[in-house]
């Protein structure tokens, strides 16, 4: 083999090394993850603005004009509040599933969440079942602390990213 | 003679392909920009869409954050779609769609401005969770502020 023919072989080579450098560069470059600015604001605001709104909201009943932190504080308390011949704990986890699970959240906008009320001092200590499921991964969390005569509430809603 | 033509079509090889990956790093660097831009202004649209003094609820002079007055509400579609108006709110909320819905506990829907691009190719939707504040019976409402930005 002529010395001529070994220096082609060789820079054919280099280019054929040069082209699978470039391929996985321009892979990588390309894999990147999409901009997601407006997901992580969204998420970020959601369950801060969602659990104030839910809690401010007022039941539905002529009758029982209470606002669903009153209702929660009373379920923690014992209850003695009755709205639509239900007491309170029950017609608070009816009017979160009714906002966060038929009309928002859940069915509507399909983003997995997990809204519970629990006594502060023990996570697992629910007033009732919790709503939608625990997040497996990543969450943004939004909780508040209602006050009892039986201790702290902790009403707390985490959206899964 | 042979061998310097070789190099030659290894050398014009070697540019043209760091040419493309030029471009293709280039390209992608713009659009992604692009895409943030973008998403930053539907931000920005949503965010003075929940805090416009026209909407706000206050009492004793305190502004209350995320929540809408019930009675401002109302009359704010008359406000914000006057022509003479037009250009004030076009400035805030350019090319989109806002409207506010009451979810529970009854159901009721107030546009409030719309201005769609004629050949938008896609929009960018923010729904803000915001109470509904009603002062006469003094009661809350669970809304939502749907804000819809038309894009190209």
């Amino acid at each position: 083999m002529k010395k001529a023919q070994t220096e082609i072989i060789g820079l054919a080579i280099i280019v054929i090394l040069v082209i699978l450098g470039m391929t996985f560069v321009i892979k990588f470059l390309m894999d990147k993850p999409p901009v997601e600015t407006k997901k992580e604001f969204t998420q970020a605001e959601l369950a801060s603005n969602m659990l104030d709104a839910f809690l401010e909201t007022t039941a539905r009943e002529n009758n029982c004009k209470f606002t669903m932190s009153q209702l929660l504080q009373n379920c923690g308390q014992g209850g003695g509040i009755t709205c639509n011949n239900k007491d309170s704990c029950e017609y608070a986890r009816d009017a979160a599933n009714e906002i966060f699970e038929e009309k928002t959240l859940g069915k509507v906008w399909n983003i997995p969440y997990e809204f519970k009320v629990f006594y502060s001092n023990d996570e697992n200590d629910n007033l009732f079942q919790p709503i939608g499921k625990a997040c497996a991964g990543n969450k943004k969390s939004k909780s508040y602390i209602i006050p009892t005569t039986k201790g702290p509430l902790t009403v707390k809603l985490d959206i899964c990213s | 003679m042979l061998e310097t033509i070789a190099v030659l079509a290894v050398f014009f090889i070697l540019l043209m392909l760091g040419f493309i990956f030029y471009t293709k790093v280039i390209k992608s660097g713009v659009e992604e920009e692009k895409e943030e831009n973008i998403q930053l202004s539907a931000i920005k649209i949503a965010q003075q869409a929940a805090a416009l003094p026209e909407l706000q609820c206050s009492q004793n002079n305190v502004i209350k954050d995320n929540c809408v007055d019930r009675l401002k509400l109302e009359v704010a579609d008359n406000i914000m779609q006057s022509p003479e108006n037009e250009i004030f709110y076009y400035d805030k909320f350019s090319f989109s769609k806002i409207t506010v819905e009451e979810i529970y506990p009854n159901t009721k829907e107030w546009p409030l401005y719309d201005r769609p691009l004629d050949d938008y190719t896609h929009t960018l939707v923010t729904h803000i969770p915001i109470s509904i504040f009603n002062p006469e019976n003094d009661e809350n409402a669970f809304g939502l502020m749907e804000v819809e930005s038309y894009l190209k």
